[in-house]
């Protein structure tokens, strides 16, 4: 639904996006990753049409991003608030009337959405009556109010408390069931390897990586296992791998290994399993927050 | 278009329902129209009540003649000794006693005015101003000139000042009518940019630190945001100043009519029906009246084209407005804070201090002069020299030139400020310098 094709932008002393490309399918969850000052803003600048490249294009559903599809993009900042003087509801009604929606349409979702989300008595309430976590949930629905087909979160769960950041996290989960294309631009690793369908990983204003998350992870993966096993037997490293790690448990020994070439687990465990009972085995794939350090640091 | 009108109208109701607004727009008119009547309640009752008794004593053997009471001065002639009225002054009813010494007629010497208080400028000025009457007459009688002479000697003169207007008209006019309203319109136009040109710097100061202008941004276009605020602000003024001129007018005619007589309303409110038309009017009206009488500021009033004056100064106001709250607007989303914001004010404050200045010294001086033709064109200091201006009358072509160069004014600086606020508001925590200014200028998209 969302294609950037070959995107630069140029500062007056620094390149923030350097020919970056990249295709968002719709209904999927996109995690935008990299480090601060990657590009990442930038990026959803341009496309949010904040700025405007300095080459490339963009283009939504076939089109070529224009002002129109203002209305059908979402998109909650990471620098974001609210006027502080303002009552919420009004302030919610004019950003979704902003949007395009009409008084009717907007106060019928607001409270629909206020109702959902334990916030039915604010409506007069002030917002620097609130607390932070409170404002974060006020954005959040105006962010998504107009029912966009594209949503853009910025580090969306900073500032939430547990409860609110699952509450906010299922919202995301149900609204992408019902066909709600997301861009999630975040560092919290673990929050990508949960919600994630699809990266892009930013560095230094260039795409140093990109696809599904599973595939991703998988090219990762380097043959190293984890072992859990008890007798008194020991194994040393040998033709067929390599120890890397041992751990005495209370019961016997956790040994990670790496395999060699030519060389399947089915191979190692042949030769373990007459000497000692083998209590777990596991491959090591390696973590989002592993990947984006290793991805960065190269 | 429509996103615009939904800005405007949050920037104007925001406003219009905060507190201090309302208690500004109320109290204002209230305080001018309890000036305004208590001006007019002093400047009656005052002169009619005050009105000193001084105690002469007269040693003189040349200076028979008496002097003449008026209205502020009451002269009773004692007989009794210097001494011995100074020191029963106080019981004695008197406020002064005048000392006539026998002086030398041509050298006069040894008067004294001894009172229970200090005497001010303006008594001893009088008196002595009497005296000297006094001792010219005898004078001119000696030399043989008769009382009914000397009393045809003096006259009181008025100078009736008119001018010839574009149509060939005479119109009635004084420079001390002029010079009053040009300088209310212009304290005026200089309060009004600065108090709004700084609520839109502060209205974009706050969307700026509290973060929301990267959400409204992303619907839409910082061009459209500031223009919208811009606009909202204006009718905010022009809001404030329409309501002061209606409450002005209602309460000073209330106020009239419960401080003053009926006989004295007959004067006032024969010139204030026709001036009330607008509250600096009023306000010149009560300035005019201390300095000269009432019945030559209210022929030259009648002179004075207000709806005119009016009609011009909202133009100007709008003009000069816009202009400057577009660099206000710059000024406000290149820095985080209003601390920031020093350094770049006073570009920005100079001009319009500077024709403040000017407006009021020298184009009053010599309306007509090149430096007042200059400073009402350029579009920096036009809004507040031409409503200087304007009373004394200015052609009609300077008057549409001027405006057509303020017009192109404001739609540059409107397109200048554009540029640098559409980066400025996006830029958080860096120290913004007229150089980087400059670079924003330039940024493409």
């Amino acid at each position: 639904m969302l294609i950037v094709k070959n995107i630069v932008k140029q500062y007056s002393n620094h390149r923030a996006l350097d020919d970056v490309s990249l295709e968002v399918e719709k209904g999927k969850i996109f995690g935008l990753l990299g480090p601060n000052g990657a590009g990442k803003t930038s990026l959803i600048r341009i496309i949010t049409q904040i700025t405007a490249p300095d080459s490339g294009e963009v283009i939504f559903n076939g089109e070529k991003l224009n002002s129109n599809h203002i209305s059908q993009i979402g998109y909650l900042p990471e620098e974001r608030g609210l006027y502080k003087k303002m009552e919420i509801g009004e302030q919610v009604l004019y950003l979704s009337k902003l949007k395009g929606l009409s008084t009717s349409e907007a106060t019928k979702r607001i409270k629909y959405w206020f109702e959902k989300l334990d916030m039915g008595s604010w409506w007069n309430k002030k917002v620097e009556d609130l607390s932070k976590g409170m404002q974060q949930k006020v954005q959040f629905v105006a962010t998504v109010l107009h029912n966009p087909e594209l949503i853009i979160l910025d580090e969306p769960f900073s500032g939430f408390d547990p409860v609110n950041a699952d509450l906010i996290k299922n919202e995301i989960l149900e609204l992408n069931k019902q066909g709600t294309t997301f861009i999630f631009s975040t560092h919290r690793m673990e929050s990508v390897e949960e919600l994630c369908d699809n990266i892009a990983l930013i560095d230094k204003s260039k795409k140093v990586l990109d696809g599904a998350v599973e595939d991703i992870k998988a090219s990762y993966r380097n043959n190293t296992y984890v072992i859990e096993y008890s007798g008194a037997a020991d194994f040393e490293s040998n033709w067929m791998f390599d120890i890397l790690n041992t751990e005495i448990l209370k019961e016997g020994k956790s040994v990670k290994f790496k395999l060699k070439d030519a060389y399947t687990v089915n191979d190692v465990l042949g030769t373990m399993l007459p000497k000692v009972k083998i209590n777990h085995l596991a491959e090591v794939i390696p973590s989002m927050n592993d990947i984006f350090i290793e991805s960065v640091k190269k | 278009m429509n996103k615009i009108l939904l800005i405007i109208q949050r920037e104007y109701l925001s406003r219009v329902k905060k507190k201090s607004f309302i208690i500004m727009t109320f109290l204002t008119p209230l305080i001018i129209a309890g000036f305004y009547g208590l001006i007019i309640y002093f400047s009656i009752k005052g002169i009619a009540d005050k009105s000193d008794k001084i105690a002469v004593i007269n040693e003189n053997k040349t200076l028979t003649e008496k002097l003449v009471s008026n209205k502020n001065l009451t002269f009773i002639y004692k007989d009794d000794s210097f001494e011995h009225l100074k020191k029963n002054l106080s019981e004695s009813g008197f406020d002064y006693i005048l000392y006539l010494p026998d002086f030398n007629i041509d050298t006069p010497k040894g008067i004294q005015l001894i009172g229970t208080k200090q005497a001010g400028l303006s008594l001893d000025g009088k008196i002595s101003d009497a005296i000297e009457d006094l001792i010219r007459d005898y004078k001119l009688k000696k030399s043989g000139i008769s009382q009914e002479d000397l009393d045809h000697l003096k006259s009181t003169v008025s100078i009736d000042v008119k001018k010839i207007n574009d149509t060939g008209k005479e119109e009635n006019s004084s420079a001390g009518a002029s010079t009053v309203i040009g300088f209310i319109a212009g304290v005026l136009m200089f309060m009004f940019i600065m108090l709004y040109g700084v609520q839109v710097m502060r209205g974009v100061i706050e969307e700026k630190t509290s973060r929301i202008i990267e959400v409204i941004i992303s619907s839409v276009k910082p061009f459209q945001l500031m223009m919208g605020k811009i606009i909202g602000i204006a009718m905010v003024g022009l809001t404030q100043f329409l309501l002061w001129i209606i409450l002005t007018i209602s309460i000073s005619t209330l106020a009239v009519s419960l401080f003053i007589d009926k006989e004295d309303v007959k004067s006032i409110a024969a010139s204030s029906s026709q001036v009330s038309a607008v509250s600096p009017a009023s306000q010149a009206q009560i300035t005019a009246m201390n300095s000269g009488p009432m019945g030559d500021v209210q022929k030259s009033l009648e002179g004075l084209d207000f709806g005119k004056i009016i009609t011009v100064f909202i133009f100007y106001f709008l003009g000069g407005y816009l202009f400057y709250s577009a660099l206000y607007a710059a000024i406000g989303s290149a820095v985080d804070s209003e601390t920031e914001t020093q350094q770049f004010m006073m570009p920005v404050m100079m001009p319009l201090l500077l024709s403040y200045a000017l407006s009021l010294s020298v184009v009053n001086n010599d309306p007509y002069g090149p430096l007042a033709f200059w400073l009402s064109m350029i579009p920096f200091t036009s809004p507040i020299a031409m409503v200087v201006r304007l009373p004394y009358g200015v052609p009609t072509w300077e008057l549409i030139l001027s405006m057509g160069i303020l017009i192109v004014g404001f739609v540059g600086t409107v397109w200048f400020a554009s540029r640098i606020y559409r980066v400025g508001i996006l830029m958080y925590g860096k120290k913004a310098s007229f150089k980087e200014m400059v670079k924003w200028f330039w940024y493409k998209g």
